[in-house]
């Protein structure tokens, strides 16, 4: 493993990956501080732009994207009381609070620190955990894929913030529309209604940008705030003795808590932010501090969300199924170089495995000496007005569709799905089921039709292997988990109506 | 929420019937060699399915509820003349052509971001004017992104 870290250093360092991963921890940055895109959103849109560079720089820009924004992310939570990602939200709580007694500084800071450590540590737990684990879904065939897809899927919306019945249309939604364009078998068209650019299936990019980038920007349009400034002193950018003191174990704590649920599919980097302030509310001597301030309410959070954002490239990089939406921008970047996630890409492409792992050790010393002194420009950042940034965002995202083929129809993709997310909002349902049932969709049809031909029709095949009956035994008891209350409250609703 | 559920529900059930008849219509072949509609199949059978379980929960949740949003009351005016603008300019730009379909894009949405009458419009143009030619200058000259010359060809 040391040999192969090695050489994924010399990758690394080479001077167009190291610009690349720079670039993506710092546009991370910068989206996760912005209002209005996230890092989904700027994934996409950058994603056409990586179509010219190796596959190796495009991943490590995109990831730097990803993990960038939780660094980001932390500092609009601690200025100005606004989680710039979801795995902020807890941060807001103890950093705003430390921000308003003048201690902006050693907050940012402890973020800071708090993420470089636990992202470092997370780094070592995915080399350990990933290069074992490829090594044995080289033995999955059709089926474990097929099971370990749906339970995947079932999970993510198991975790659905709002409905489950909701995520659950989202994700069907999802595989419907990966099934336009060419049957991989047959070779004829489905659902393209006679349009030529539907022959290749819907792109990804356009998609995503409406689905991420156009809809929060009108959803924001929507919302009466405009921005609000932040005016206190940053403070000096050192956490004290005591401090360090405190957040220690909150560090240790947040990283292992980040790691095993970052791994799940779904909101884990969201839902250890949750569980690891808990935890260390629940482990404090002074639990009466947080909500006032703790610094440990601060370092717990920061922590997880960075391990987890590592560790979700586990199930991407071993077996090839994302576990989020930002991994699943991730999948695509590979697909469209032509790569395969999955067991064989550890094998058979070591530089862009052991570059990208070697690029996150990069990748968070940037962020650790890029980000601190450059705070005083993300507070700069913050104070661009909403009225200037929405429309520049807006146009972004058109140049950003229109480039990827230079035609009008990515546009027309892109505004579609910018109204479907917009509404989907509204309507209170989510959008990651469905990119990453879309994503997963191709593979999921694949698998499914490969094993019912392997059993010439038989659906025991999904139940002869121990590990496809235990994916599938997980899917079932979720659903039904999550049914049956359902149920239950349907009648007694029912018999009050009566 | 109600009365969004409600015209959701019979939405993605409009849309499921459709593409399950379109999976029909594809071929769904047999379980031991299943055909190119049989995962559209099952997927739309699937949200079909899902559909019918939110409309009913809604209607029985609607005789407990009498608060209910509508689709007017959620969709704010501001994103909607927003999207309409850009939905305009799409269909203008390639007849256009960048520059004069983006400079007319981007000082409607500067203005209609402020909202400040003709004198907020005279700030938006120039604010567009400035964008329209560093975004041409940053995309088209610089990365060479071959944007539609349009009707006066520039």
């Amino acid at each position: 493993m040391f040999h192969n870290l090695i050489f994924g250093f010399q990758v690394a360092f080479q001077p167009d990956n190291l610009l690349f991963s720079a670039l993506g921890v710092l546009l991370g940055t910068l989206v996760g501080v912005l209002p209005g895109i996230g890092p989904v959103g700027a994934m996409a849109l950058l994603l056409p732009a990586t179509f010219g560079l190796s596959p190796t720089a495009s991943l490590i820009m995109l990831a730097g994207i990803w993990y960038g924004s939780q660094y980001g992310g932390s500092t609009t939570s601690i200025l100005v009381n606004i989680p710039g990602e979801a795995t902020s939200v807890m941060t807001c709580i103890d950093g705003y609070q430390m921000s308003r007694k003048g201690r902006a500084g050693p907050a940012l800071a402890m973020a800071a620190w708090a993420s470089f450590i636990a992202g470092t540590f997370s780094i070592v737990g995915l080399m350990a955990l990933a290069v074992p684990l490829g090594e044995q879904a080289l033995r999955f065939g059709p089926p474990e894929y097929f099971s370990l897809m749906c339970a995947g899927l079932v999970l993510l919306t198991f975790m659905a913030q709002k409905s489950f019945l909701k995520a659950i249309m989202m994700a069907a939604v999802g595989v419907l529309l990966s099934t336009v364009g060419l049957d991989l078998i047959s070779g004829l068209p489905r659902f393209t209604f006679g349009m030529d650019a539907l022959i290749d299936g819907i792109s990804i990019s356009p998609m995503v940008m409406g689905l991420f980038g156009i809809a929060e920007i009108l959803d924001s349009l929507d919302d009466a705030a405009q921005g609000i400034v932040f005016s206190g002193a940053i403070g000096r950018l050192y956490p004290s003795v005591k401090d360090w003191v405190k957040a220690k174990w909150s560090i240790i704590r947040g990283t292992v808590i980040g790691f095993v649920l970052g791994i799940l599919p779904g909101g884990g980097a969201i839902l250890s932010t949750f569980v690891a302030y808990g935890v260390e509310k629940k482990f404090s001597k002074t639990p009466e501090e947080f909500g006032h301030g703790a610094i440990e309410g601060v370092a717990g959070p920061e922590a997880s969300n960075n391990a987890a954002a590592e560790s979700a490239l586990i199930p991407l990089l071993s077996l090839g199924i994302p576990p989020n939406v930002n991994m699943a921008m991730l999948f695509s970047a590979l697909l469209i170089h032509g790569i395969q996630p999955g067991p064989l890409l550890i094998k058979e492409h070591p530089d862009i495995f052991w570059g990208l792992i070697a690029s996150l050790y990069v990748g968070n010393i940037l962020l650790l000496v890029l980000n601190l002194p450059l705070v005083g420009i993300w507070v700069r950042v913050l104070k661009i007005p909403q009225k200037i940034l929405f429309p520049l965002i807006l146009l972004f995202c058109l140049i950003g569709a229109y480039s990827i083929n230079g035609m009008i129809f990515d546009v027309y993709v892109m505004l579609f799905f910018g109204v479907i997310g917009y509404l989907s909002r509204k309507f209170g349902y989510e959008i990651a089921p469905l990119v990453l049932a879309f994503v997963l969709g191709g593979r999921l049809e694949q698998s499914l039709r490969q094993s019912l031909l392997m059993s010439e029709g038989s659906f025991s095949i999904f139940f002869t292997s121990p590990l496809s009956a235990i994916a599938l035994g997980i899917a079932v008891l979720l659903l039904i988990s999550n049914f049956v209350p359902g149920l239950k409250r349907g009648r007694q609703l029912y018999n009050k109506a009566k | 929420m109600k009365t969004l559920d409600l015209t959701s529900s019979l939405f993605w059930l409009f849309l499921s019937a459709a593409a399950f008849a379109g999976s029909l219509h594809m071929g769904i072949g047999t379980v031991e060699s299943p055909g190119m509609g049989f995962v559209p199949a099952a997927a739309s059978g699937l949200l079909g399915i899902l559909s019918l379980v939110l409309l009913a929960n809604t209607i029985v949740k609607k005789l407990q509820d009498v608060t209910a949003d509508t689709i007017s009351t959620i969709v704010g005016r501001r994103s909607l003349t927003v999207l309409i603008g850009v939905i305009i300019y799409s269909i203008l730009m390639p007849n256009l052509g960048y520059l004069i379909s983006t400079f007319l894009l981007m000082t409607y949405l500067y203005w209609n971001m402020e909202q400040n009458g003709v004198k907020g419009l005279l700030r938006s143009a120039l604010y567009s004017i400035l964008t329209t030619a560093a975004s041409y200058y940053l995309f088209a000259v610089l990365l060479n992104c071959p944007f539609p010359a349009g009707i006066l060809k520039f």
